[in-house]
């Protein structure tokens, strides 16, 4: 019996925090991780010029916006590979 | 969550220092670092806060305009 979601279980405090922490390490991991691969991809490591010229610049842009698509293309199919596991595992498929 | 901000820092000035490390001190025939490998970590330095910056601008451009699409999808 549920009425207006009042008959499930409230996550408790502590478990919305541990949640935002989890997420707010997940997305500072991946955020490293954005720095590190577009400093690797972009800038040549030879430092002549201490400023970033137009074609670093650009390179940093799109290589930022890239890898944040491939994130989210990437958890597109794993969430899709997710789908079809339950659907041949329990049938009626759903959550993982 | 200070503690954290300070581990968050020596982690990124460690990479910043092994980066630049690595990129400009080639040379171990002298104790000291020679101008040329001082001037590249010079520079290193100054184009590694760059590119941080450029990176975290368009990172929040892309947050900011995913949230502006919820906030959309939301209110229609």
């Amino acid at each position: 019996m549920s009425f207006l979601g009042m008959g499930r279980p409230q996550p408790t405090s502590e478990q919305k925090i541990e949640a935002v922490e989890a997420e707010m390490l997940a997305m500072a991991s991946s955020y490293n991780s954005l720095q590190k691969n577009c400093q690797a991809k972009c800038i040549p490591n030879d430092f002549r010029e201490a400023e970033l010229n137009k074609g670093e610049s650009v390179c940093l842009d799109r290589c930022v916006s890239k890898f944040l698509d491939t994130t989210q293309k990437v958890s597109e199919i794993m969430q899709q590979q997710g789908q079809q596991q339950g659907m041949q595992q329990g049938g009626s498929g759903g959550l993982f | 969550m200070q503690k954290r901000q300070v581990q968050e820092f020596m982690t990124a000035f460690g990479g910043l220092v092994d980066h630049c490390f690595v990129s400009c001190v080639d040379d171990f025939t002298s104790k000291a670092l020679s101008t040329r490998e001082t001037g590249c970590i010079n520079r290193c330095v100054l184009k590694w806060m760059a590119t941080q910056q450029r990176v975290s601008d368009r990172f929040q451009e892309h947050n900011q305009n995913l949230a502006q699409q919820q906030a959309n999808q939301a209110s229609r």
